[in-house]
């Protein structure tokens, strides 16, 4: 659209004057004046005042005397932190408004189809009704790391617990040095065994008495084999630490343990499990040397929680956060679109033989398109601007990670930094970075006009 | 013909609310000269809500009582005072009194002008506080502020039924606790509960242990940056401080579940039937951030923070301080019934609050493990502030710089002692020039 | 259309067999279901934080919101009651409804006015203007809150339900025009002749047809508006010190390090109370309104 069209687009609305004489000066200026006077002044003083005034804050340094041209704006690229800031937002704009916008339109399609759609509506619109703090609280409860009060993580839990067998052992340390290993590999002991005579010893820690099976009883070393090899493993720990490597006193055996027998080349060449005292016995073994070890089998690590506040999930954790609150608005402006576009059309399509999802693609897309673009555009400036739902889902320790620039400009200016001309200058390359996106707006915008 | 009424109609109930909330606020006036004759009003901010917000009221209703013609009105900021007060400086209408947590943030406004000097109290602040503690509320020789409330952040604290479990007790120096460490979690519990929230529990261990291994006198040099962040007894600490936080296994939760918890969190974790991780290393005021059903020393309890290699005993800690705003006669009242020891008892006697007062008695505490914490901290021989608080606040007190971002990095790579150092004496350079 | 494509929708509907009808039935059930799978899913998160606000202060740490049902020993109506037993909270309440009902009228009002103007009426630049205004959309609030300040603190607004409502009305200006505009638009211009024919001043215009007629996109606009401002704690921390909204003196009950779950749940649910009914009741205007304002 030229610059012509627009005067031309400025008369075709207005209605002509009462009784067809040219309008005086009244008419032309004063009246729309004091249509638009109150809110220009409102905007006036509220928002390009102030505009202005940052602006011009942030040419200058941190006291707000000194006058340090665009050096603030030098820090800013320069500045860690605020890189990562201004690349979660990229992130952010990449992802989050396609997001909404397709889950709104996939919403909205489906309830186009059915009856009693409001309730699902209103299930889907509530989350825009809360405040966005009570939001980033309820995610927080969410996103918890512990299983037994994250919901996400609970869930997960009862997943894996349906899927994976349980095991005798969540974990387990060894007790004294002679004992290798870990959990994945299993707990080797390093002494070597020879039938008749060996009896070997596998203490292991780190074992909650809860944890100790039901039907343990106190572990007994026992007396060696004639041609086969014993031994006892045993939770060796009394209180206070006790004596590592011995059997004492209200020390329990572990029972139902996988224990292997290897040989000299480390293969396993026998399997048993031990009893409720500790004991085990590897009977008839051929001559040689020996090693025994606890099997990796026995030990099933629990569920600790996926760490969706972690630095790796954070960003991910937070957009989710978005979506569920910002989708309900999508989906019902979409919802509103379909609901516009004539029938006609559509059954013109079906008859002219094109399928349901031609259908779709062709004709309520296109057709749909101006709404679309409504939804994407504002969710691409709000989300330029998104602040408070990162502030109150992401802890302390993570908001790093998590930052972006509404955020930054929050800590520069008021955290601990108190360094207003460098918030202020953040505050502007913000405002600069949502023009081109406006501009976008506007070229839509003028097309309808 | 209905419409145009109906317009008319709204806009006059906004005009109603409009005048309604022309209510505006109250400006004090002052008042002659003289204790009694006092009269005014004055505006306190601070940090504290909840049970926090009440028992300082308590306060300031015993100073009403004593200055009947005075009224004074508590705002909390909540933990964005440090913002608020900023913004109320710049925009040229602060409270008449703030209290706030570190004096780095007081330093900077004693630069800006932002604050009056207090040095007609100085005398009744080292009477009943002490050299040390008044010293924390002075910048350049002046004094500006007056530490009210203290904590004593060399404390940590435990859950009784692990360590009964464990067969462990409380030890008596750094050895002994590597050893109820290893005790603990040889019997299957996690040793530590560590909140690494915003990156400041993490500098408070670390001031704990530098505050041992190093010494009071080097302690200071380095809060004054006298000596560099690469020097080889930062390293050492930071040596001392991996063992502690440094292998995941020792943590509840893990290295990921320590970063993602907060401080609150991370007291609640030991303060539970079913505890989490059987220390947590953490200031006095840990049982006033969280809801527990364990009693103080059945189920939860406390001891010093050991001694390192024969150090003597020292306590490492923060406190709130009064600043001065306005120039008014009724705040200046307020804060000389800030030294007395009637107005600490007042707040004493409600818990979650350790007075460094020395002339308070200390039987006005209301449980046994507060007055031992809380004495340990009036009449502690060696006392050092908290050495984050005392920097700028661009290094010390920021969230995501400084001190409390390298911190923060160093739980997750504990092996990178130097380079660790190295950020930090950046950091420091930057904040100090 | 010609006659024989007007006719063939018609045959083909007729056609449609009781085979067709029960295919057509059955692969709606899914959407059903799938509608009602996502509609629980979406309510989760909120169920969630409203079991936990049942739950008893000790319990909170350590106990998951679902455990509710298994121990329901530990549910207890005491955060509630706590929250209300704070007066604070009472009067906020009253502070709040006074600042959200002035900034929802208010702008709806200011942004009318100019809407009709910039639909409606001929000037210069109109819609150069227009633009402008809408740009300002892009203004984040960080931006303002401290040259705002200085001014309040000189024009003795600070801390006043006065100067928290204006703040509002200003940062709702742009939406609200842009939105009350393009629905203006549509309303057919021939009414709005008629109305001038008969010799209607524009003051008579706006009143008696456009305000009647734009009532669906005001009412949506209303909801927005009053559910911004009510759930409001930036401006409301920054500009009050005495006079506290619902948000703030909800967030001011936080103890220190702001910890207790068991204030902020029961709080996010007293808060959460009357906007909803205020959705509710609105929602059907919402969606016309949106509808209208959005599409043209």
């Amino acid at each position: 659209m030229s610059t012509a069209e627009a005067p031309a687009a400025d008369t075709a609305r207005g209605l002509p004057p009462a009784d067809g004489r040219g309008r005086n000066l009244w008419e032309q200026y004063g009246i729309p004046a004091l249509f638009l006077a109150p809110a220009l002044v409102f905007l006036a003083v509220w928002i390009v005042y102030p505009t202005i005034s940052t602006t011009i804050r942030s040419f200058y340094d941190r006291s707000g005397d000194e006058f340090i041209g665009f050096d603030n704006y030098e820090t800013l690229f320069s500045d860690d932190t605020l890189f990562t800031a201004i690349r979660n937002n990229f992130l952010w704009v990449l992802i989050v408004p396609a997001f909404v916008t397709a889950i709104g339109l996939v919403f909205a399609v489906l309830i186009e189809r059915v009856r009693f759609s409001t309730a699902f509506k209103v299930a889907v619109f509530m989350p825009m009704a809360i405040s966005l703090f009570a939001a980033g609280v309820i995610w927080r409860l969410m996103y918890e790391k512990d299983p037994n009060q994250g919901t996400l993580n609970a869930g997960i839990a009862v997943v894996r617990d349906a899927v994976k067998p349980s095991a005798a052992l969540e974990r387990a340390l060894p007790s004294t040095q002679d004992l290798q290993g870990s959990t994945d590999s299993g707990f080797v002991l390093e002494t070597p065994l020879e039938p008749g005579s060996g009896v070997a010893r596998l203490g292991l820690t780190g074992i909650r008495a809860s944890d100790v099976p039901e039907d343990a009883e106190q572990a007994v070393v026992p007396e060696a084999l004639s041609g086969g090899i014993t031994g006892v493993v045993w939770r060796d720990f009394s209180p206070g630490g006790g004596t590592p490597g011995t059997v004492e006193d209200q020390e329990l055996g572990l029972s139902g343990i996988t224990i292997e027998l290897r040989d000299e080349s480390g293969r396993s060449v026998a399997e048993t499990t031990s009893e409720t005292n500790g004991t085990f016995e590897f009977p008839d073994l051929d001559p040689g040397t020996y090693q025994a070890a606890v099997s990796s089998d026995t030990f099933s690590a629990p569920f600790a929680g996926v760490s969706w506040l972690g630095e790796g999930l954070i960003l991910p954790a937070v957009m989710i956060a978005y979506i569920w609150v910002w989708a309900g608005f999508a989906m019902v402006v979409i919802a509103a679109g379909l609901a516009a576009i004539p029938r006609d059309l559509l059954e013109a399509a079906r008859t002219d033989g094109a399928s349901e999802l031609q259908v779709f693609r062709r004709v309520t897309i296109p057709l749909l398109a101006p709404v679309l673009t409504v939804v994407f555009i504002t969710m691409l400036i709000y989300v330029l601007k998104v602040f408070d739902i990162v502030i109150s889902v992401a802890p302390g320790g993570v908001q790093d990670d998590a930052n972006v620039i509404a955020l930054a400009m929050w800590r520069t200016s008021f955290g601990g930094v108190n360094n207003h001309g460098l918030g202020a200058a953040i505050a502007v390359f913000l405002f600069l970075l949502v023009i081109p996106v406006l501009a976008i707006n506007i070229r839509r915008f003028r097309r309808e006009v | 013909m209905r419409y145009r009424w109906l317009v008319f109609a709204l806009l006059v109930s906004a005009l109603a609310f409009v005048a309604a909330g022309c209510g505006g606020d109250d400006d004090g006036g002052g008042g002659a000269a003289g204790s009694e004759d006092v009269s005014g009003s004055i505006s306190i901010m601070a940090i504290w809500g909840g049970t926090e917000q009440e028992s300082f009221e308590a306060v300031i209703a015993g100073f009403e009582e004593a200055y009947p013609n005075v009224n004074a009105s508590y705002t909390s900021g909540g933990d964005n005072l440090a913002p608020l007060l900023n913004t109320a400086v710049e925009g040229g209408n602060p409270p008449d009194i703030a209290a706030v947590g570190q004096p780095g943030l007081m330093a900077d406004f004693a630069e800006q002008g932002a604050i009056k000097p207090i040095d007609n109290l100085r005398e009744a602040i080292v009477d009943n506080f002490g050299e040390d503690v008044a010293d924390v509320g002075a910048v350049d020789g002046t004094q500006y502020g007056l530490m009210f409330k203290g904590a004593n952040k060399s404390t940590i604290w435990y859950n009784v039924a692990s360590f009964e479990e464990a067969g462990v007790e409380a030890p008596e120096d750094w050895d002994g606790l590597t050893e109820v460490r290893d005790t603990i979690k040889a019997a299957g519990i996690t040793p530590y509960s560590v909140g690494v929230d915003v990156g400041w529990p993490m500098t408070d261990l670390f001031e704990n242990i530098y505050l041992r291994s190093a010494g009071a006198e080097m302690y200071d040099q380095l809060a004054r940056h006298e000596i560099p962040w690469t020097h080889q007894s930062v390293k050492d600490a930071l040596t001392l401080m991996a063992d502690v936080v440094g292998d995941g296994s020792n943590l509840a939760g893990g290295t990921s579940g320590a970063l993602e918890t907060e401080m609150p969190e991370s007291v609640a974790k030991v303060f539970s039937d079913s505890p989490e991780g059987a220390m947590v290393i953490i200031g006095d005021f840990a049982p006033g951030v969280t809801e527990t059903t364990l009693q103080p020393v059945e189920g939860f309890n406390v001891f010093d923070f050991p001694a390192i290699e024969g150090s003597e005993p020292a306590v490492m800690g923060g406190g709130d301080i009064f600043l001065k705003f306005k120039d008014n006669p009724a705040a200046d009242a307020f804060l000389e019934y800030l030294t007395t020891p009637e107005a600490a008892e007042l707040w004493a006697s409600r818990g979650g609050f350790s007075s460094p007062n020395r002339n308070l008695d200390t039987g006005v505490y209301p449980d046994e493990i507060t007055r031992t914490t809380a004495s340990a901290l009036a009449e502690a021989e060696v006392f050092r502030f908290d050495m984050s608080d005392l920097q700028p606040s661009a290094f010390g007190g920021t969230p995501g710089q400084g001190m409390w971002k390298h911190f923060t990095d160093f739980v997750q790579n504990p092996d990178d002692i130097d380079g660790t150092a190295e950020k930090l004496e950046a950091d420091a350079n930057k904040a100090f020039n | 259309m010609t006659t024989a494509e007007l006719e063939a929708p018609q045959t083909a509907r007729a056609e449609e067999s009781t085979a067709a009808r029960i295919v057509r039935f059955l692969s709606r059930t899914p959407v059903y279901l799938l509608i009602a799978f996502v509609g629980l899913l979406w309510l989760v998160p909120t169920f969630g934080l409203f079991f936990t606000s049942l739950i008893e202060p000790a319990s909170i740490g350590t106990a998951g919101w679902w455990e509710i049902f298994s121990t329901p020993s530990i549910a207890t109506f005491e955060n509630y009651r706590e929250i209300f037993d704070n007066e604070d909270i009472t009067s906020a309440i009253w502070t709040t409804l006074w600042v959200a009902i002035g900034g929802t009228i208010l702008p709806i009002l200011v942004a009318a006015f100019a809407a009709y103007a910039f639909a409606w009426l001929e000037f210069p630049g109109r819609d150069w203007l227009f633009l402008v205004v809408v740009a300002l959309l892009v203004v984040p609030i960080q931006m303002a809150l401290i040259p705002i300040f200085s001014l309040y603190n000189d024009l003795g607004l600070f801390d006043s339900i006065l100067g928290l409502m204006l703040f509002h009305t200003a940062f709702g200006l742009p939406f609200a025009i842009f939105l009350l505009r393009n629905f203006f638009i549509g309303i057919p211009r021939d009414l709005l002749e008629a109305a001038r024919i008969d010799g209607a001043s524009e003051f008579r215009i706006f009143f008696r047809l456009i305000l009647p007629l734009g009532l669906p996109a005001i009412a949506s606009l209303a909801i927005f508006q009053f559910l911004w401002v009510w759930n409001d704690l930036l401006v409301a921390l920054t500009f009050a010190r005495d006079t506290q909204p619902i948000t703030v003196a909800i967030f001011t009950q936080l103890r220190q390090f702001s910890a207790n779950i068991e204030l902020i749940a029961p709080a996010a649910f007293v808060s959460l109370a009357i906007p909803l009914v205020v959705f509710f009741a609105f929602q059907r205007y919402f969606v016309e309104g949106l509808l209208a304002g959005s599409v043209k």
